[in-house]
């Protein structure tokens, strides 16, 4: 079963919007090596009841229907009915004990292969925080945010752990579920068996934005992954500083999207839009009742108001802004020196990235951008 | 057939006298020590939660009729879907059958005049409305948006749950001794207060299986009390006991939440299956078969529903060993629930089945309860339980099980016994067309559900993306919602419309054996005079027909217990 499985995948790779078009009645469509697996069990169990519910509406519907009370007829007693059978009723008792003994095994059986890792697992260190998932690959020392870039036909096994509260990494396509649990780390693998991309939720219920806190996995092959990682590895080295803003934009904001909006209007976070004319003005009003003014300009502590942002980055419980909670987790050690960079130029430049309505220019007119981050000055 | 020398089966009383108008005032309901009232005061609240958590249930399906969530945002959604299983759980489900029918059935099956501890009962009352008012007072403190299972480290942070919290875990706390209190006193009164021939196995199946629920509200609810009181401490005053930044545990408190909350589930479905087992026997107009089957069944189901909470976290992060051990469990508890699939069935067989309302409901939960237990063997099976965790899929099969058997349960006990608790008989046809409406809605809301999960929905979402293929399936699933809500308001419509245009009922309308159908509908206050003397509880053949009050009475021709009792003072 598992075997015919695997021939039978195709090469062609997937876009997000059909995934749920390769699927069966009862699945989604299936992508990886423990897949056919789990989906063999649930047509096991599927055929088991199938004929289990027939026999017992059948039963009950006939019954109903043949030993109806005639109408008009009250007299209702019917002294020939067994009140018990001892043999039939031990039949009915042991017979579902074994086959539900069988099922116990098989699902057993397809368990214990999810928790043996193999041992030239590709790792994947994976963070959850509310309410997005960090991705790092340690051999090549990238790290991805609202995608996951993985091999095909290789095992690959994500050591998680979350920053805050619960979460659960959930990949329908791949058949694994696991509980992301902040202070110790779990662990799953699966092997993808066919290129595309694949959604990943987060399945443990972990707040205001949980329904948001989703990815995309997408499996390459062999060769195009590894151009992949090298790419993303040089990524912010190569680029020059006048493409960072728009860099950042479409490869760094889906990690702030859930709480920083584009379009201007507030969430967990205060928007992007005009962020920068609050910040450059030390107009931005913190809990504390000090203003961004206060703390700005020679001998305070932000020299230049990029460093804010910096620091709001990397240091987020710092100064909290006067009617959000602070929710916001550090991003210290996820990013990049030049990915900071990246950052504080794209909320420096959100009105040429963004159009009013919050939708991403494509293409968008930096010429003569401030793509200076303060740090040089 | 001649009338005159009909054996009316109930013992005769005052004119006119019955334990609703026995006394009357505020102060006569509120401070009763008659446990009939208490059960009607129950009843009341209940329904009340119900119609409250039935708003949030319509506030979440109009949500997900569209990808982007059609009437709320993220948080108000968050608190929606709380406050529905919160109340569902808490306030109606736990307390419908035992709290509410249970009061007023058990001691008159019993043929006492009350529960063993009278006083205590009230208390309970009391402690629910306290507790019923904690909780719904969470959503005016900041709001409640934990889900119904409190989980940690998420409820325990300031920074991410509402204020509601304290007040809500208090309320669930006191709601705890309620039912706790509730259990003892069913189990004393069980012990004590049996009649004459009313040996262990001559108890009717309700009582086994209010005793049997009994014995799990006293033994696994203070668990639930203790956890939520420490929930409480921790997140006032930051001791670590769950919190891993103190050094706590959050799974940990998922191993003290399903200690009690899967023995709950129990909680809800046993006494359903116990008003089932009423229900088809005497609809039937047959002997119940195999008694001894149905009654150690439930015991079972009691004994295996304390080691089987770790099925509810194969995907937490503990041990494969202990998840291993625990499906091996789990499966065990399916073995009792298809027994008593199978008795039920068997008991229809060579019946004579009147098709009323109550008996639909019967039936009903056959078929529903056959689907939610089915489909919790894909959950018990690891490999599979893996994919399904924590999507609609456990939504579909735990509403199945909870609202399609238990609460299905409540309804075919309430039209059972609505003759007797108010003298007055519903209009059976429009029980019936109601019944179908329920029926059809249900299926067409859950059944769906079970599609969403399988393809990967998870719970509790706001949201969902557009291009998955969710959305057929939620609008299906909503239909289904608006179709169950008039069928829910097609049945206050005829309950209420009984008290006033209703037949009067006569003291066994259904032909059932049991003592409650041996006092008058409505009872007198002290439900017997003397406490009768009880047979065989499931032997119809001393029963028969009589056209002229339009219920059943004893056989002229046969002996009945306790009929040499009743010709010496007659």
């Amino acid at each position: 079963m598992s075997m015919l499985g695997l021939l039978a995948t195709t090469t062609s790779p997937m876009k997000l919007g059909e995934a749920t078009s390769g699927g069966t009645f009862w699945m989604p469509e299936s992508a990886s090596t423990i897949a056919p697996e789990v989906d063999f069990v649930f047509d096991f169990i599927n055929w088991i009841n199938y004929i289990f519910f027939a026999l017992v509406v059948l039963v009950l519907v006939w019954f109903a229907i043949r030993y109806k009370l005639k109408p008009g007829s009250r007299e209702s007693f019917t002294p020939d009915a067994p009140t018990h059978n001892t043999p039939l009723e031990l039949t009915w008792t042991t017979m579902p004990l074994l086959l539900v003994g069988l099922i116990f095994w098989l699902g057993m059986d397809g368990y214990l292969r999810l928790t043996e890792v193999p041992d030239d697992a590709y790792p994947v260190k994976v963070t959850g925080q509310k309410w997005s998932w960090i991705f790092e690959h340690p051999e090549f020392g990238v790290i991805e945010g609202g995608e996951l870039t993985v091999p095909l036909n290789r095992p690959v096994r994500m050591i998680m752990s979350s920053k805050d509260v619960l979460h659960s990494v959930f990949i329908p396509a791949f058949r694994v579920k696991q509980d992301v649990v902040p202070g110790r780390y779990t662990s799953l693998w699966f092997e993808a068996t066919r290129p595309g991309q694949y959604r990943l939720y987060c399945s443990e219920y972990c707040g205001m934005d949980h329904s948001k806190m989703l990815a995309v996995v997408n499996v390459l092959p062999e060769d195009e992954f590894q151009d992949a990682m090298g790419q993303l590895a040089r990524e912010y080295e190569d680029i020059p500083d006048s493409d960072l803003p728009a860099y950042a934009m479409n490869r760094l904001y889906s990690r702030c999207a859930s709480c920083h909006s584009r379009d201007g209007t507030s969430g967990t976070g205060p928007s992007f839009v005009g962020l920068w004319e609050r910040t450059k003005n030390g107009t931005t009003v913190f809990t504390d009742g000090t203003t961004l003014k206060d703390h700005m300009g020679p001998g305070g502590e932000f020299e230049v108001p990029e460093n804010y942002l910096r620091d709001s980055i990397l240091n987020p419980q710092h100064y909290i802004v006067q009617n959000y909670m602070g929710a916001m987790p550090t991003f210290k050690g996820q990013l990049k020196e030049r990915q900071v960079d990246a950052l504080v130029l794209m909320i420096k430049n959100m009105d040429r990235l963004v159009d009013d309505q919050g939708n991403v220019i494509e293409n968008p007119d930096l010429d003569g951008a401030d793509i200076s981050t303060g740090s040089a000055n | 057939m001649t009338t005159i020398d009909a054996r009316p089966m109930e013992q005769p009383v005052l004119a006119g006298d019955n334990y609703l108008t026995h006394t009357r005032g505020f102060r006569s309901w509120f401070f009763t020590l008659d446990h009939k009232r208490i059960g009607l005061m129950y009843l009341v609240s209940v329904l009340t939660a119900f119609l409250l958590g039935g708003i949030f249930a319509l506030l979440v399906r109009t949500q997900l009729l569209v990808p982007e969530g059609l009437i709320m945002d993220q948080n108000d959604y968050n608190k929606a879907f709380t406050m529905h299983g919160g109340i569902m759980v808490f306030l109606v489900i736990i307390p419908s059958i035992p709290a509410a029918l249970g009061n007023f059935v058990l001691p008159i099956m019993l043929g006492a005049k009350d529960v063993a501890f009278p006083r205590l009962n009230l208390f309970s009352y009391h402690l629910w409305i306290v507790g019923a008012i904690f909780l719904v007072m969470s959503m005016f403190t900041g709001g409640l948006d934990t889900g119904w299972t409190f989980y940690t480290p998420y409820s325990i942070d300031q920074q991410s749950a509402m204020g509601g919290v304290i007040p809500a875990v208090t309320g669930a706390f006191i709601l705890g001794f309620s039912s706790i209190f509730t259990g003892m006193n069913f189990i004393v009164t069980i012990h004590r207060l049996r009649p004459k021939g009313m040996t262990w196995f001559r108890m009717p199946l309700f009582l086994w299986s209010i005793y049997a629920t009994a014995v799990i509200q006293v033994l696994a609810t203070p668990v639930l009390g203790i956890t939520l009181a420490l929930l409480a401490v921790e997140r006032a005053f930051g001791i670590g006991i769950f919190n891993p930044a103190l050094g706590g545990d959050p799974v940990l408190y998922q191993h003290f939440f399903w200690f009690y909350s899967h023995p709950a589930v129990y909680i809800m479905i046993l006494p359903a299956m116990g008003i089932v087992s009423e229900l088809i026997a005497v609809h039937s107009h047959r002997h119940i078969f195999g008694y001894s089957f149905i009654a150690w069944s439930s015991i079972a189901i009691a004994i295996f529903s304390f080691i089987v909470w770790g099925h509810h976290m194969f995907t937490s992060g503990q041990s494969p060993l202990m998840n291993v051990i625990f499906s091996l469990i789990t499966f065990s508890v399916a073995i009792p629930s298809a027994v008593k699939v199978f008795n039920w069935l068997a008991t229809m067989y060579k019946g004579a089945i009147s098709w009323n309302t109550s008996m639909l409901y019967g039936m009903g939960f056959i078929f529903l309860f056959t689907i939610g237990g089915l489909t919790g063997l894909y959950l018990g099976t690891l490999s599979t339980d893996v994919h399904l965790h924590d999507t609609y899929f456990v939504v579909a099969h735990f509403h199945y099980v909870m609202m399609g058997s238990a609460l299905i349960g409540f309804i075919g006990g309430l039209h059972h016994w609505w003759p007797k608790m108010t003298g007055k008989l519903i209009n059976d046809n429009a029980g019936r067309v109601a019944f179908v409406l329920f029926f059809v809605g249900y299926n067409l809301t859950f059944f769906t559900q079970f599609m969403l999960g399988s393809h990967g929905m998870p719970r509790r979402y706001a949201t969902y993306p557009a291009d998955a293929g969710f959305q057929f399936y939620h609008i299906l699933s909503t239909i289904g919602s608006y179709m169950m809500a008039i069928a829910f308001f097609m049945m206050a419509f005829y309950f209420i419309g009984s008290l006033f245009f209703g037949r009067r009922a006569p003291a066994n309308p259904w032909g059932g054996r049991s003592l409650e159908w041996q006092c008058t509908s409505p009872p007198p206050h002290d439900n017997f005079a003397e406490q009768p003397e009880v047979g065989d509880c499931y032997d119809f053949s001393v029963l028969r027909w009589d056209e002229a009050t339009g219920g059943y009475v004893w056989r002229e021709d046969v002996e009945h217990p306790g009929q040499h009792a009743e010709d010496a003072t007659a």
